[in-house]
């Protein structure tokens, strides 16, 4: 809705006041969260919470800091995986050489978001608690098995991300809940992966995005990860698809009939980025290509 | 936990320190536009979406359209106006030799996210250049010139520019 | 080729961009006046509606709120967004008024229905929310085409079946019924254009101030200066010298700042409150509000004989409007003369609707109708060659006009190298060895062209009447004196040029004065692009005044006939003996500064209008090669190659930038940008950049401009006009070059991915 119509006439140019919290622990946070539900707002980039202020598409009572909770902004890794926090910034995965050999579908999705500066203030975590379902940012770390930790008020859970979204803008977060941790389990030795999109521009959300991540012992895939964004209110895991391509020694023939089966997976929209029949159908070209790409690199 | 109403902040713009006393929900634009009348500093889109607001904070190329002042408080904020001491800065002499500056609006923005790449990057490819700049908006140059600046100010700062 | 200048073709850097590089230049948006208040627009969220009742007590009583006003506040006069009310060409075509201050019925979401004024913007919000409007909502109509049909919503009382205005090419010629009986081949095409928006990153913003003495200043970035001051005076009901027009630093024109919007609500609130009001649009305001470039719905029809010839041609065109005129009657009908005006063709006849909706006005966008209607033409004369088995740049070369004929705008051609365009251009981009060439594979690639013929200003349709004054300071310097703002087309610096060359002295000498109607001789304003060539005109023919005296009063001193001497390298010498001489300094000081009771000013005064046989059209020719992935029907524009006759390239780098920015847009406008509203509500959804998507740095190609530089023989050196043409031919040259790729025709803009891959399943099957 137009920021017009929803204010019965006019264009805002300042934020709305609000009250502001700078809480120091995520018990802290936590608690201001739960005490004021749906009426509180996380801040971390700003980059998508701002100018939603500005544009009253969210006007929210309470705005909760997480700047000066100490500890937020980290990449580490062992021999398990890779974890970050809240804070990390978009530009700090890019530019980790780790998340560049080994995460190579993160890389490529935080590489191709064209704008610097939404890397260098945005971060990884404010991307998924969005929920927009054209995240790439979502799509990769759906094909890369990724788990968040949820801290709440009295206690943490920790959840696969295919059960994070819920629908446009809605997360599994229950009151007082924030995401604490991303983390991603270290890939397989044998795996490859692969990161595609489509867009209008290159600085524009996705019409299409894919992440694929394939696992090979002996030429045979053990593990296949098929993820899409932009085809459904959320991202999506086309599990058919997958299902068509573990076990087996893919081929094209196989990678054409997966892909045709991830693209009946999809719940396809018409709006003002594309139309449902094109997203349907590209869903198709691209899960193909990206399966093609991933299965390439995990060859080699 | 603070909560905070209003407060008067230190930032430094500049080099320079400045007391505003603000309210949480006054982006760092308007500290620097209303409050300093720094105007250097251009609002665009006000969406995040064209960085011509692009200001350095320690170094790190932000959004001050999208950035609440309150979170930078203390620290070190670069605008156009603070780029060069006297005269021009190589990044605004190539951008002027080179015919990169027509209508100029989102000139303070661009100006200063080369001057990030370059800090980080001394030595860019074209398509290099392309790419770091790929969020910042120029509706009148089509780009040729822009790229062509920041190559001639990597070159002209390597030379023992700045 | 021509003479050798000092300074006229050097590549020069603009002495008004390093202020822009530092962030000192002040726009619109960055000036502040003492006790200024902040204006804002209350706008309707429905796209048709009566206003009933408008409740503004609440909002006036809040604190902070200055002034609250609606139409009966205001003084109620009909003007057109465009001027065009008001009577401003020898033919006398004239627009009809059809907008108040404050809507008197709300026609489009956006349309202003009441304003405030207030200390600050969040007090101005407030007092906004306060006003209750009571709206009858009305049905509605968002596109032109149903808004044609019987029983459509009704905008305007006037305007039966919402058409606003019918206009028929003037310029018709001979039989076209007769014309294509004759013809061998004819090809025809419906093609639609969207309403690009223009995209400027500096928002609308004006403000409106009055001094004690009633003496009303209006900052703002408008392109016509003198014009908007004609037209506040009129709806004010003030002589023109108690209004003074201030342009200052301008982020971004291209023709959406012809028009009028938020000009004299600041005025208005200013006069209320006694107080300077500046109004800021938001960028979704300005997306909403700022007028776009016209969307067309049009056939074309071309009647070709076997060999080529082109015999009789047809355009018939549906013009979207929106809510009020704006400029859609010109840009419409102007339409009828780009498209028919730059291949010679004896039979020829058209006309145009202009057609109200209630969406956003359409008024002027760079190109100024050529852009959309060259996208069908151009692609016609492809479908002609085809069907005759020519090469479509031997089509165009048999057909393009030659010097001596009439131009678009029926004025004998001076100059025109269109020729050198197609050729130089077809060799850079290898045309023999890529077009029409068998593809393969995934991703295919293909080469197109397109050509147009553009103005130099818009004479005869408008007077293009510009002033200069020349005049020299003791230092040897000038002041030039002209009224164009600096929209960032690098006019201040091309007028340098022309004024420096002619006095001998360098760029460096030239101060510009400018940007104020109080301080500058008349000016139509910039648009057309005209400001080289009339302003230009102007300026050399100030110029050379001034150097008349110059002269004189140097002759006086070295006791010299003023013929015998020159002017060169800031120094007056006698031709005969070059070593004889005086600096321009000493010959200036002399003459301020004369003891004798003789002294005198050394400047130049003038006024250019142009006649019938001065004004020549520039021409261009594109080439994109671009390549098609068959998959996703995504094109990627490889290069664009744009090739300009503009005569004399007074700065060449210059022209380079106006034809980079020009193929910016035009990609823009071919690919991507969508003027997109929600049918359901009447919202306009590609309100900022997050939806109206423009090229980025890494959208744009490889590019390359091939400047013809060969002199036209009346304009200043031998310049044209270039602000405009580098847009023209970009989006058909594309278009082309999908065909040559993958053998399919997209007719209507933008040519998206959707589009490109639904027409290749039909070919396939």
């Amino acid at each position: 809705m137009s920021q017009l119509v929803k204010l019965s006439g006019f264009f805002p140019r300042v934020l709305k006041p609000f009250e502001y919290f700078e809480p120091e622990t995520i018990g802290e946070a936590t608690q201001i969260l739960s005490r004021y539900g749906d009426r509180a707002k996380l801040l971390a980039g700003g980059v998508d919470l701002v100018p939603k202020l500005r544009r009253r598409l969210l006007i929210p009572e309470y705005v909760v800091s997480l700047q000066w909770i100490p500890g937020l902004d980290y990449i580490k890794s062992n021999g398990d995986g890779l974890k970050f926090g809240p804070l990390t910034l978009l530009r700090s995965l890019e530019l980790s050489p780790l998340i560049q050999r080994d995460y190579l579908a993160l890389y490529e999705a935080v590489y191709q978001l064209a704008s610097t500066q939404v890397k260098t203030t945005g971060t990884a975590v404010g991307n998924l608690c969005v929920a927009t379902p054209a995240s790439d940012i979502a799509v990769a770390l759906f094909a890369l098995r990724a788990q968040l930790r949820i801290a709440g008020p009295s206690s943490e859970r920790t959840i696969p991300i295919e059960d994070f979204f819920l629908g446009v803008g809605q997360t599994a977060l229950q009151s007082g809940e924030m995401v604490a941790e991303v983390l991603v389990p270290r890939p397989a030795a044998g795996t490859g992966q692969a990161f595609l999109k489509l867009v209008r521009t290159a600085a524009d959300i996705a019409k299409v995005n894919v992440a694929v991540a394939l696992t090979l012992a002996d030429g045979i895939c053990q593990e296949a990860r098929v993820a899409l964004g932009s085809v459904a209110s959320t991202t999506i895991r086309a599990g058919k698809a997958e299902e068509m391509l573990k076990g087996k020694a893919i081929d094209q023939r196989i990678i054409e009939e997966a892909a045709a089966a991830a693209a009946e997976e999809t719940r396809t929209i018409t709006d003002i980025r594309s139309t449902a029949e094109y997203r349907r159908e590209t869903s198709r070209v691209l899960v193909k290509r990206a399966t093609g790409k991933a299965l390439e690199r995990a060859k080699s | 936990m603070r909560k905070i109403e209003k407060e008067t902040v230190n930032f430094i713009v500049n080099g320079r320190k400045y007391q505003p006393t603000i309210e949480p929900w006054v982006t760092l634009a308007e500290v620097l536009r209303d409050y300093l009348d720094l105007t250097g500093t251009k609002v665009s889109c006000g969406v995040g979406e064209c960085a011509s607001c692009t200001v350095l904070v320690d170094g790190n190329p932000t959004l001050s359209c999208s950035t609440l002042a309150i979170t930078v408080r203390d620290k070190n904020i670069l605008t156009i106006e603070g780029l060069a001491k006297d005269g021009l800065h190589p990044i605004q002499k190539a951008f002027v030799d080179c015919g990169a500056i027509q209508c100029g609006f989102c000139t303070p923005g661009m100006i200063l996210t080369t001057k990030a790449l370059l800090n980080e990057n001394p030595h860019p490819t074209r398509e290099e250049v392309k790419r770091f700049l790929a969020g910042n908006l120029c509706r009148c140059t089509g780009y040729v010139k822009i790229i062509d600046a920041v190559m001639a100010a990597a070159e002209a700062m390597s030379k023992g520019g700045k | 080729m021509g003479q050798e200048f000092a300074f006229v073709g050097k590549r020069l850097a603009q002495a008004d961009t390093p202020i822009k590089a530092t962030g000192a230049a002040r726009y619109a948006v960055d000036i502040k006046l003492p006790g200024m208040l902040v204006g804002k627009v209350l706008r309707s969220p429905y796209p048709h509606a009566r206003i009933k009742r408008i409740d503004k007590s609440k909002a006036e009583k809040l604190p902070g709120v200055e002034a609250v006003i609606t139409l009966e506040d205001t003084p109620k006069i009909l003007y057109a967004s465009s001027f065009r009310d008001l009577p401003m060409a020898p033919s006398g075509s004239l627009q009809r008024a059809d907008e108040y201050i404050l809507a008197d019925k709300a026609r489009y979401v956006g349309d202003a229905v009441a304003a405030v004024a207030a200390v600050n913007e969040r007090v101005a919000e407030e007092a906004l929310q306060a006003i209750k409007v009571e709206y009858e909502e009305l049905p509605f109509v968002t596109h032109p085409r149903d808004a044609i049909k019987p029983g459509a919503p009704k905008l305007h009382d006037y305007a039966e079946n919402n058409i606003a205005a019918r206009v028929s090419y003037p310029l018709a010629e001979g039989d076209v019924e007769k014309g294509f009986q004759e013809s061998d081949v004819i090809a025809e095409e419906s093609f639609s254009v969207t309403k690009q928006s223009s995209g400027h990153m500096e928002t609308q913003t004006t403000i409106g101030s009055v001094d004690p003495t009633g003496k009303v200043t209006c900052y703002s970035p408008c392109q016509l200066s003198f014009p908007l001051r004609r037209g506040l005076a009129k709806i004010f009901d003030l002589p023109e010298g108690m209004i003074n027009v201030v342009n200052p630093f301008v982020g971004g024109s291209f023709g959406a700042r012809l028009s009028v919007y938020n000009e004299p609500i600041a005025v208005a609130l200013a006069m209320k409150t006694h107080s300077p009001v500046k109004i800021e649009y938001s960028m979704e305001e300005n997306f909403t509000c700022v007028h776009t470039r016209t969307g067309d719905e049009y056939t074309v029809k071309m009647g070709f004989k076997k060999d080529g010839t082109l015999h009789a041609m047809q355009i018939k065109i549906l013009t979207w409007a929106g809510a009020y005129i704006g400029r859609a009657q010109l840009a419409g009908g102007i339409m009828l003369f780009w498209g028919m005006g730059h291949y010679r063709c004896p039979n020829k006849a058209g006309e145009c609707e202009v057609v109200y909706c209630n969406t956003t006005p359409s008024a002027a966008m760079r190109g100024y109708g050529n852009p959309e209607v060259m996208w069908g033409v151009e692609q016609v004369m492809d479908m002609a060659a085809e069907k005759l088995g020519m090469d479509p740049l031997e089509l165009r070369r048999k057909n393009i006009k030659k010097v001596g004929e009439p131009s678009n705008l029926r004025l004998p051609i001076e100059s025109t190298y269109l020729e050198d365009c197609i050729k130089a251009g077809a060799e850079s981009i290898g045309w023999q060895e890529k077009w029409g060439r068998k593809k393969e594979g995934l991703k295919r690639r293909g080469v197109g062209v397109a050509t147009m013929m553009h103005c130099s200003g818009a004479y005869p349709l408008l007077i293009e009447h510009s002033g200069a004054i020349v005049k020299f300071n003791e230092d040897g310097s000038i002041n030039l004196i002209v009224n164009p703002g600096s929209p960032g087309t690098h006019i201040w610096g091309t007028l340098s040029q022309i004024a420096v060359e002619e006095l001998g002295i360098y760029p460096e000498d030239a101060h510009i004065v400018t940007g104020e109607t109080d301080k500058t001789l008349f000016d139509l304003g910039s648009h057309a692009s005209r400001s080289t060539f009339v302003t230009g005109s102007a300026v050399l023919m100030a110029a050379r005044e001034a150097r008349g005296e110059l002269l004189e009063w140097a002759g006086r001193m070295l006791g010299v006939s003023p013929d015998e001497l020159e002017v060169k390298d800031r120094r007056v010498y006698i031709k005969a003996d070059p070593d004889k001489g005086l600096s321009v300094s000493e010959v200036v000081r002399s003459a301020m500064w004369d003891m004798k009771g003789e002294a005198m000013n050394i400047a130049g005064k003038s006024s250019f209008a142009p006649t019938p046989t001065s004004v020549s059209p520039p021409t261009a020719a594109y080439f994109a090669e671009v390549e098609v992935d068959t998959e996703t029907g995504e094109v990627k524009v490889l290069k664009l190659i744009t090739a300009v006759d503009c005569g004399t390239a007074i700065n060449p780098m210059t022209v380079e930038g106006q034809c980079e920015g020009g193929i910016q847009q035009g990609i823009g406008y071919a690919l991507t940008e969508d003027f997109f509203v929600n049918k359901e509500t009447g919202v306009l959804e590609s309100d900022n950049f997050t939806t109206y998507k423009m090229p980025g740095s890494l959208d744009m190609p490889e590019t390359e401009i091939i400047i013809i530089n060969k002199p036209d023989p009346k304009g200043p050196f031998g310049a044209k006009g270039v602000a405009e043409p580098g847009l023209v031919g970009i989006a058909p040259a594309i278009a082309n070059a999908i065909y040559d790729a993958v053998g399919v025709r997209i007719t209507d803009l933008p040519i998206t991915p959707e589009k490109v891959l639904k027409a290749l399943k039909e070919k396939q099957s």
